[in-house]
Order: structure tokens, then sequence, then C-alpha cells
């Protein structure tokens, strides 16, 4: 077999990988735009946050320290404990909810039936609000994270690979647990929405409020839980992304990389992130490594978004969006 | 009367079918019927225990030998039951149709004399309560959906489960007299009767005997090498006698199980979760069918379309002849597993029948692009030929020899001879007793040595010995000039066409042969739909220019087809109108079975009929019509008269006979 | 003859009960424009009680106030020997009071069935976690809630549409749709928003035989807005008319037909 050819795999593989983590953020957008027909910025940012708090919440971090060191002229930076992983996620979650319920309590309750454009807008201010707010509590450093999650060359796929094609695949195990954790949460996730109390309801709540309310729903409750599952999701898009490549602001870049994923799945369909989060992850790689050595490289920055554009000129309603159609 | 044959193994009568069943295939089920959502199940042990409980509930009601005991209600397993359990304490069960209106089943009731009536819901209640004053010997009334009843006077009215009960808590001192009032039934004890619907006249009362149910339940079994594998679903009225053999002659014989469905509307999805080995359908049911899967298709993709136009192309070419084993070439046998794989097998599926082995249509003719649209498919789709006074089966298509416009052979154990009229007779162990309390009638349709008229002119065909027919004997009839008028032959080759619902022509003695056409809404309307033609009404669609033009080419078409046959030429359609109304059982102008009745239709319509051969280019109208609820109303229209293209003939050459 | 306060038994032989609603003296106000002015009225368990009044009159008003849609200035809100304080819509949903909407509210995009299915909200009491988990009394409790919305869907005889996406459905059998999620609640008291509002005269018929027999089968109590004045007449055994946010009768069906200021109300100047 031609060397090309098993790069290419190899690559292929990867990219998958990659793909996963993509689909996994593109999940909290459908999860909040599907319940709530807000399309969250913040998406990306809630991630970074997530890492953020997750990371200060292990190392001990007190929360603030620059700003409280600067009113009160203090140097406190650490509590001097840590916190183990397992019970640091939970602690994070239970911020995640706390900011779920501070979101819909301060801002988008009293958004109820504005225009999306409004909504968008409030989200890109959340965005940047929530920035700012990981900054100033966490600090701005890149920070290490390491939950345990296993990483680095997966040895039984190098070793089976070599065996084949006399060339052993790099996959990192980190992928393979992302793909994983990935895959049982979608399958989580739509078992919910069709079968649950809640899920129903959070269906019933994106359909027709005045309905939802009439059945004895809570509007408020239902939009809580939504954001609270989204901050679940970017937690753990968070802890991928943040265990694989630091937790850093370039995090929230992700988010971007999600647009064009929402774009090729569709923007309600939570199988459209995961199949749009693959083709976009295999799709850049493969690009990158065919074509990338012939312009100069780089291709990752814009391909995926050239994807999603001839998408949006050929089937606007993506893979798997609900097919747009306008009755005369 | 002739005994063809004895009862085997002492199986007499339908209620000792049942209890052979009970014993030797206990666990096997009987009855499943969709209720709440889910198939509810019966064993042969369970319903032989709900048709005892019934049978002593309506011993301690006070059912006597020789009662008559009315069923109106859809096919449900309960009212399968009531008409067994009506034959275990010696009365005979009359199905009566659930939709037909209150007069009619006054009719019935009070002809034979029902002092019971067992029925479905508040609807029925009402319409018996409606005509009860009338009836003299009309007892009580068991009904089985109590919704809406609580407040009925309860001392003639009895729940279902109830006299269940009663019976049940009445074994010890009924159990006796059940026992030996069925060991007293024989195979010439009643069966059953059932009322045909007549196309003319009020309905005739046919008496089956357990003889005729089992004989015609057991070589047509045979025929089709039946088992107690097979798997049907009960949907077709069960005052009608085919429901009658193959629900409970049939079901009971080989032991197999029947499924009802939840409700009339339901009926596809049902039949898809049931997936039936053995199904009948009238020919209107497998046309509705097609127009549904024709209309999803134009609505498909282009790559669906395609592969949808080229495989069905393969099938039309190859599939008849797979199926009847016939030899195919290998590379064709090869893309016919593929279209299998791709469109038939899914098609059978959403239709419901991929489990089909044995599948049958009669009542009237198919259209043949209807029929071989199926059979292409790999569905083994055949034609039967048959009447109530038959216990159905005159004539059956064997495998392997089935065609679109023969009926097939006669059906094993039937003798057919052909009148010198053309008029078809036949003689059976199924062939009916007598019409009850109408010697008259008995007399007229069947003679002493067994022969009964069947009333359809036919002939069989020298090289397959199969029989074809043409049209009802009466309804052939001669023209001004003498020439062939066979108005049904016609009918039904402008019925082939989807847009055409019902057609009737005119012509017995006149000069040329005129039609009155119903246009079908579902096929007319989407096409209207596709072409953005804008229509508020059945009314205003049937009188649209295009329309008319399109349903005159149709008519030009068959004018073409006719005129190939130098018999039935001079039967081509001279002029038309489409009728700004459908033709509708509730108003008179067709059977409860939907066959039009021509005679009627001419008396009302006599003012179109008229213009039609005046040469009038339109005609106003006004028709009183009867709504669902049994209000009247009318409307009126203008319609305009459309003469067609005729192709010319030979100069008038008298029918032969 | 209504002052009993321990009910009744009607003509056709159904048990009347005591009072399990009443309205004191409401009052509700839009800006500058009176909707409703000082209406009192009540319902009894088991009733058929109709609200009825020109186009403007303020029923549908009146209806969101017992529903808790809106909320009144003044007045009091009774509702099973308690007042009842100010309240969100869905928890006077949760206390038992169905509705349905004039324009219809069904979730388009889910089934018939699923929408039926948040009908029994209320019913479903396991917690968060044990749903998300979906642990043994949590699927326990999804059969028997199914097994309830079966018998509504085969008694209003949809059983055909079961999984057809509500949004492909007519208007008739959306109007159907809506009352099976409502009854689906069990509510103590099923509120009925122009229910045959835009039907031809069979569906009318249909829907009128519905709310008999839902009344009739479950005892539920009923309470529905109509400005068709013949059909309510036939069906209700009480009541009330409203003209200009104002009460201008109270009863039987025959007493308020021969109330004169009903009869002028109706028969005078149209005020649309």
């Amino acid at each position: 077999m031609p060397e090309q050819l098993i790069w290419g795999m190899e690559v292929f593989f990867n990219g998958l990988m990659a793909g996963v983590l993509y689909a996994l953020v593109a999940l909290g957008f459908v999860l909040i735009f599907k319940a709530s027909g807000i399309f969250n910025y913040a998406q990306g940012v809630m991630a970074l946050f997530a890492a953020l708090t997750l990371v200060g919440i292990m190392e001990g971090q007190v929360p603030f320290a620059h700003l409280i060191n600067a009113i009160f002229g203090t140097e406190i930076h650490h509590f001097g404990w840590h916190v183990p992983g397992l019970l640091a996620i939970l602690l994070t979650m239970v911020v995640m909810i706390a900011l779920a319920w501070a979101v819909n309590q301060f801002i988008f309750r009293h958004l109820v039936n504005q225009e999306p454009i409004i909504l968008f807008m409030a989200t890109i201010g959340l965005a940047y609000f929530l920035e700012g707010v990981g900054d100033i509590m966490w600090g701005s450093d890149i920070k290490k994270l390491d939950v345990g999650l296993p990483q680095g060359i997966n040895g039984p796929i190098d070793e089976l690979t070599y065996n084949i094609f006399n060339y052993g695949f790099f996959i990192d195990n980190l992928d393979l647990v992302a793909t994983l954790v990935a895959a049982l949460l979608v399958i989580a996730l739509v078992i919910f929405a069709q079968y649950s109390k809640q899920g129903r309801a959070m269906r019933a709540v994106a359909d027709d409020h005045q309905a939802a309310l009439s059945v004895g729903i809570s509007l408020n409750f239902i939009w809580v839980m939504v954001w609270s599952l989204a901050g679940f999701v970017a937690l753990v898009a968070g802890i991928m992304w943040g265990t694989k490549s630091g937790v850093q602001f370039s995090l929230s870049l992700i988010a971007l990389k999600a647009l064009p994923v929402l774009m090729l799945g569709g923007f309600t369909s939570i199988p459209g992130a995961i199949v749009g989060g693959l083709i976009i992850g295999v799709g850049e790689k493969l690009f990158e490594f065919a074509v990338g050595p012939m312009v100069g490289g780089a291709t990752e920055n814009w391909f995926a978004y050239v994807l999603a554009l001839l998408f949006l000129v050929f089937r606007p309603q993506g893979l798997f969006g609900e097919k747009i159609i306008e009755r005369v | 009367m002739a005994q063809s044959s004895e009862a085997a193994g002492g199986l007499a009568s339908i209620p000792a079918l049942l209890a052979r069943n009970a014993r030797e295939h206990a666990q096997r089920p009987a009855y499943r019927e969709k209720e709440f959502g889910i198939w509810q199940s019966w064993s042969w042990a369970e319903a032989a225990q709900e048709i005892e409980a019934l049978a002593l509930g309506f011993l301690e009601l006070g059912v006597a030998e020789g009662d008559f005991i009315a069923i109106a209600g859809r096919n449900r397993p309960y009212f399968y039951w009531a008409m067994v359990a009506a034959q275990c304490v010696g009365a005979v069960p009359v199905p009566v149709y659930q939709d037909s209106a209150a007069e009619e089943m006054a009719y019935v009731m009070d002809h034979c004399g029902a002092r019971f009536a067992v029925v479905e819901d508040q609807e029925q209640v009402d319409k018996l309560i409606e005509v009860q004053d009338r009836l003299s010997e009309f007892e009580q009334i068991i009904y089985v959906d109590p919704r809406g009843l609580r407040k009925y006077d309860h001392s003639v009215l009895h729940q279902f489960s109830e006299v269940q009960e009663k019976g049940r808590a009445a074994y010890d001192r009924l159990g006796v007299e059940l026992a030996a009032r069925r060991s007293k039934l024989s195979y010439d004890s009643v069966c059953v009767m059932l009322y045909t619907s007549g196309t003319t006249g009020k309905p005739k009362g046919v008496v089956l005997s357990n003889r005729n149910i089992i004989e015609a339940s057991k070589s047509s079994s045979e025929f089709d090498h039946l088992t107690k594998g097979e798997e049907v679903l009960a949907y077709l009225p069960m005052a009608w006698v085919g429901d009658f053999i193959f629900s409970i002659g049939q079901a009971y014989w080989n032991a197999f199980c029947v499924n009802c469905p939840e409700s009339a509307d339901t009926m596809q999805t049902d039949l898809r979760e049931i997936g039936p080995t053995y199904y009948f359908a009238p020919p209107r049911v497998f046309e509705t069918q097609l127009t549904n899967v024709m209309i999803r298709m134009e609505d498909a993709g282009r790559f669906k379309q395609k592969m949808f136009h080229h495989f069905m192309d393969l099938a039309r070419r190859v599939g008849p002849d797979i199926l009847d084993g016939k030899p195919v070439g290998m590379i064709d046998r090869l893309r016919y597993g593929l279209g299998n794989l791709c469109v038939y097998g899914p098609l059978k599926d959403t239709l419901g029948l991929s489990r089909v082995r044995v599948g049958y249509t009669a009542g009237e003719a198919i259209g043949p692009e209807i029929f071989e649209f199926y059979r292409s498919l790999g569905i083994n789709l055949k034609q039967l030929y048959g009447q109530t006074e038959a216990s159905v089966f005159i004539t059956l298509q064997p495998d392997g020899e089935v065609r679109n416009d023969t009926v097939g052979v006669a059906a094993p154990g039937v003798e057919i001879k052909i009148a010198e009229s053309g008029e078809v007779f036949y003689r059976s162990p199924g062939t009916f007793e007598y019409y009850y309390k109408n010697p008259e009638s008995t007399a007229s349709t069947k003679d002493p040595e067994g022969w009964v008229a069947t009333g359809d002119a036919g002939f069989f065909e020298p090289d397959t010995g199969h029989l074809k027919i043409i049209d009802r004997a009466k309804d052939v009839g001669k023209m001004a000039d003498g020439a062939l008028f066979a108005p049904k032959y016609v009918e039904n080759k402008l019925k082939f066409f989807p847009n055409i619902l019902e057609a009737v022509v005119f012509g017995n003695g006149r000069e040329m042969c005129t039609a009155f056409i119903n246009i079908d809404l579902t096929a007319v309307g989407n096409w209207a739909e596709r072409n953005n033609i804008g229509y508020a009404s059945y009314q205003e669609l049937a009188g649209h220019p295009q329309v008319l033009d399109t349903i005159r080419g149709h008519v030009e078409e068959v004018n073409r087809s006719l005129a190939e046959d130098p018999m039935l030429a001079h039967c081509q359609v001279h002029r038309f109108l489409v009728l700004h109304k459908e033709l509708d059982a509730d108003d008179g102008e067709m059977t409860r079975t939907r066959k039009v009745r021509r005679n009627i239709i001419a008396e009302k319509f006599a003012d179109l009929l008229g213009a039609l051969y005046d040469g009038s280019d339109e005609i106003f109208t006004t028709t009183e019509v009867t709504y669902e609820d049994g209000r009247k109303g009318s409307i009126s229209a203008t319609l305009k008269l459309v003469d067609a293209e005729i192709v010319p003939v030979e100069p008038a050459r008298v029918a032969a006979e | 003859m209504l002052d009993q306060t321990e009910g009744f038994v009607t003509e056709d032989g159904r048990k009347i009960g005591p009072v399990v609603m009443e309205m004191k003296n409401i009052t509700l106000r839009f800006g500058g424009v009176v909707a409703i002015k000082d209406i009192s009225f009540d319902i009894r368990e088991g009733e058929i009680r109709a609200i009825i009044g020109p186009n403007g009159a303020g029923k549908s008003s009146m209806l969101n106030v017992i529903s808790g849609f809106y909320h009144p200035q003044e007045g009091e809100v009774w509702y099973k020997g308690a007042k009842r304080p100010a309240m969100k819509p869905y928890q006077v949903a949760r206390q038992g009071i169905a509705r349905t909407f004039q324009n219809i509210a069904l979730f388009e995009g889910m089934s018939v069935l699923d929408n039926v299915m948040t009908g029994r909200f209320r019913q479903m009491t396991s917690g968060f976690w044990a749903q998300a988990l979906w642990k043994g009394p949590a699927e326990r409790e999804e059969i028997a809630n199914r097994e309830a919305v079966e018998r509504i869907i085969d008694f209003l005889e949809i059983q055909h549409i079961r999984k057809t996406p509500v949004g492909r459905l007519p208007y008739g059998l959306k109007k159907r749709v809506e009352l099976a999620r409502a009854l689906a609640a069990e509510p103590s008291i099923l509120l009925l928003d122009e229910p045959m509002a835009g039907m031809n005269v069979e569906e009318k018929e249909d829907m009128s035989r519905f709310i008999l027999d839902v009344n009739d089968e479950f005892g539920t109590t009923i309470a529905l807005i109509e400005h068709d004045m013949g059909v309510v007449m036939d069906l209700s055994d009480r009541v009330v008319v409203m003209d200009y946010g104002k009460k201008i009768g109270d009863g039987t069906p025959d007493e308020v037909r021969n109330n004169q200021d009903v009869i002028d109300a109706y028969l005078g100047v149209a005020h649309d």
C-alpha cells in the first residue's frame, strides 16, 4: 500500500477525533437553539469559563484573587488545597447551573418574545462579559488541565496498524475518550429529549409557550434546565479541549469552528451536529494533508468556512435541518 | 337435496370446529385486536371460553333455538364470538351492515323477526331504538361499548361483558342445556343468514347451512394450501359473505388467526403491523393504494423517481413471469433481485403486503394496470368469482394461471354450465339452502336439481377453460339497431382511468351510447393542485374545462379500444357529461357495495339523460341529496354536455347469441 | 332553584356538586380600558357552565383570569374553598385547571401522542434525576401515563393520527387533539375557549357530542366560552351572559333566553 494512502488514513482518523470535539461544542448550540430559539454565541466562552473554573477549583485557586489583592493589598492566591478531579467536576457543574440560573434570571427572562437578533446580541454581550469574569476570577495565564484522562499514543492501535501496514498510527488516547464520551452524551441527550417528562417539556416549550404554560410547565424552570444542559456540554467540551491544548483564551475561538459545523448539520438537529462536526474535522485535516503543502499550508484556518459557505448556497437548511418550506 | 358429503370427523358445525381448535391448538392465537394502541390477543382456548360465557349469557336472556340474533358492528372479536355463541345455543346469527340506515336495518330485522341484537355502540343502539316500535318480535339489545349509554333505559339493554359475566355465573345451572343444544347441531342446521344487498328490490336473506360453509371453506383452503399459520386482517363488512368465509369458515377450519384493526381509519397502519399472509380486498382498495403510491412518488426526489420507474419497468416485464415460475433470464433475475432490495421490498412493506402468500380480489373488474402492478411486485394476487348464494366460491384462479380478464376455473366441487342465453349456472356443496321467507325467489334462482342462476353472462375460453364474465345477464341489452349493448364492460374500461371514479353508460334501445361520469376527487384534485388550479368544491372541479378535456381524452381512448372489437364497437360513447355530485349509496344511486343502480340513476337524472340525446350543449339541473346525518338538501349546477370522437365502424351487425 | 349548597341532580340524572370555583367581584383593566367590570359567578362540580356574549364582551378575558394568564386588579378567585393567591398560569394548571385556546395552541412539531402526553405533565411526579436516569418507578409511571393517554385517544377517536405530527392535521382534528391534551391532565375544571370556532355544522355537532360525553363519562366540570348562542344553550347547565364587560344574565338556558337584557344585547345594535 502506498505510503501516502496510509498516512492519509491516519490523518482521516485524527480528523474524526478532532471532529468529535467540534461536534461537542456544536451540540451545546443546538440544545439552546432548539429549546429557546436563541443562537448562543457565548457557547464557546462557556466552555472556556467551565474549564477555567474546573482548573481553579482543582488547584485551590482563590477566585477574584487579583481583585481582592488590589483592593485589600493582600497577597492571597491559593487556598493551599487540591481538589480531586471528579469532585471538582461536580463543583464546576454546580457553578454552571448557578450561571444558567443567573443568565436566565438577569438576561433572558426579560427578553421573552424579542426578535432573534436581539437575543443574539445579548449572547454576544454575555460572551464578552463571561470572558471578562473568567479573567478576573481565575487570571489570564495559560493553565494546564489534567483530570486524569489518559493521554498520549494509544499502544494497541499503534501495534495493530504497525502489524498491518508496517506503519504505526498515532492516535491519541484522549481523542478516543472524547469520542466515547461524546457518543454517550448524545445518546443520553436524545433519550432524555424524547422520552422523559422534562425532555418532552423542553420540546413543548420550544414549540409553543402558551400551550406549555397551560399544561403546567414552568418556562423559567425549563430555560434554566436547558442552559444548565448547555453548561454541562460546555464543561465536557472544556475538559476535552483544555486537556488537549491547555486552558487558554483560544478555547473560546473553537466556538467559531462550531459555526460551520452547524451550517452543515443544521441548527436544530442533534445528529446533524455530530455528523457536521465529523465532516468538518475529517475534511479540514485531509484537505490540509492533501492540498496544504501546495498552497503553503494553514488551510485549516479557512477550509471549514468555505465548506459551510458552499452548503449555505446549495442546502441552506443543512444536512439534517428541517426543510424550509414557505407555504404560499 | 343431494347429500354431497358428510362432515369429516364429526366436525359438523362451527362450534364443533371451535371445540377442536380449543383442544388441539389451545395456545395458538385465534383473535387479535388493536385497542389502546396495543395488540390484545386471545388464544383458541380463551376464545372458546369467551364464546361459552356469552352463549350461557344468551341462555340466561332467554334465547330459544331457531331465534335470529342480529349483529351490527365493525370487525371486532366480540361480534365474531357473538355469531359463534348464537350458533352454540341453536340460534341463527344475522350480521347486518353497520353503516346501513335505520330503515334498512329495520327491514332486515323485521323480515327475520330477530328477537335479539348484538351491537357495537350508542350509534347502533339509537338506530334500533328509533325503529323498535315497528319490530313486534324484537326484545333485547346487547352492546359492547358503554360510552354514552349510561342514562339509557337498561330494562332491554345489556352490556356485552355483563351478559358474559351472568353466563359464567350460571354455568352450573345452564351448562347442561348448552351442551344439549350444541350436540343437536348437524351438518344441515343453519349456520348463518346473510342478506344480499341486491341491485334491485329488497334484500333477500340467504340461508347457509353448516354444510355450505364448512365444505366451501374446506375445499377452498385445500385449493390454496391454507394452514393454521395464516394471518388475516378482518376489515371488510361482517355482513358480507366473504368476511364470514374468511374470518369464520376458513379461520375455524384451519385454526388461523383473525386480526381486527383498531378503527376503520387505522386500517393501513394495522395492515402493515400485522402483515397478513392471506388477504382479500376489492379492486377499489387496490386501486386506492396504487393511487396513493403514485401520488407519493410524484412528490419524491428525482433520484427516487428515476429508481422507482426503472425498476417498475423491469418488474412489469419480468415480475409476473417470475411469480408464475416461468423461465426468466439470469441477468433479469439478478436485476429483479436488486429491484426487490431497493424498490419492491420497501414498497410492499409500506403497503402491508410483504408477507402475502395468497391474495384475492373480486366483486368487480380490476384494471389491468392495477392487477399487473401488484403481481409484478411479486404479490400473488388472484381473482375469484363468487356469490353469497354459493358461499363465495364459484371460480378461482389457480397459481400460475392468473390473468386479468378471466376469473379462473371452477372451484373444487363446483359444477358450472352456460345456458343458451349466455347466463352462467353453477351447482356445489356450498350452494345456499333457500331464501328466507321467499319461496318464489328461491324457486326462480335455484332449480330442483340444485343449479343456481348467477345472473351474469359469460363464456368459457376455448383454449384455457377459464371463465370470462361480460356483464350482468339482464344488463346485456340491444341497441336500436340490434347491436350488442354491454354497459358494464364499457364502464369498467372507463373506470380503469384513475381520474374516473364511476361511470354509468346508457344506450339500451337507443341509437348511440352516452355516459355519466364521476371524477375521482383524490386523483383529479391532486392534478389540480400540481397545476395550480384552484377549486372550492367537487362540483367546481368537475365542471372545470380542463378536467372535461382530460375526461374526453379518456373516453376517446376507450372508444378506440372498443372499435377494435367488432362485437362491442357499437358501444362507443358518443356524448358524456361529468356529474355535479358523487354517486352515493345514501341517495340510493349505488348499492352498499358500491355498484351503480343504472335504472334508478336514469330515472333520477332523466333531464340530464334527455339532454345527452337531444343535442343541447348545456343543461341546468337541481338534485336532492342526503347528508350523512340523514338531513336532506339540494344542489344545483349547470352541466356541459361533451361530444367525444368515435371511430367509424362497419354497418351494424346483429350481435351473435 | 340553584341555591343548593351541596349540589343537586339534573333532570337527565347527572349529579351536580357544590361550588368548586367562585369569582367574586372581578374587575380587569388594560390601561384605561375596562375589560371586565365587577363580575361575580360560580362554577359547580360536574356542571357544564357557559360564558356567552357578543364579540368583545370580555369572555376571553374572563377565561384568562380563571386560568391565570391575566390578573384582575380587583376581586377574588376562590378555588376549592380557598382564596387563590396571584398565580402563574403554569401553577394554575398544576392545580388541576386545564384549558384549550381559541386559536389552538398545540406543539405543532410533536406527534399527537406526544402532545397528549404533555397533558400528563401534572401527573408525572417522579423527580428530575429519576427521569434522567430512567429508573424503574419512572418507567412504570411512563407506562401508566401512556395507558391513560391511550384511553383518551380512544375516547376522542384519534387513533389513526396517533403518530402524526400535529402540524399536518386539519383544523377540526387539531381542536380535538387540544381537547385530548387538556383531558389528559384529568382536570378538576376544563376550560374551553370557543371550542366550536371556525367549524362547520358537522364538526360542531361532533365537538358538542364529545363535550357532553366527556362531562358524562368522566364527570368533568366544564366551563366554556362561545359566542354561538344556539350551540351553548343545548350543551350547558347554566349560562353567564356578558356584554361590554358586565354580567347581564346568569341562570339556566331557559332563564337566560327569556332575560330581556340578554335579548337586547343579542338582538340590539351589533357591536363588534
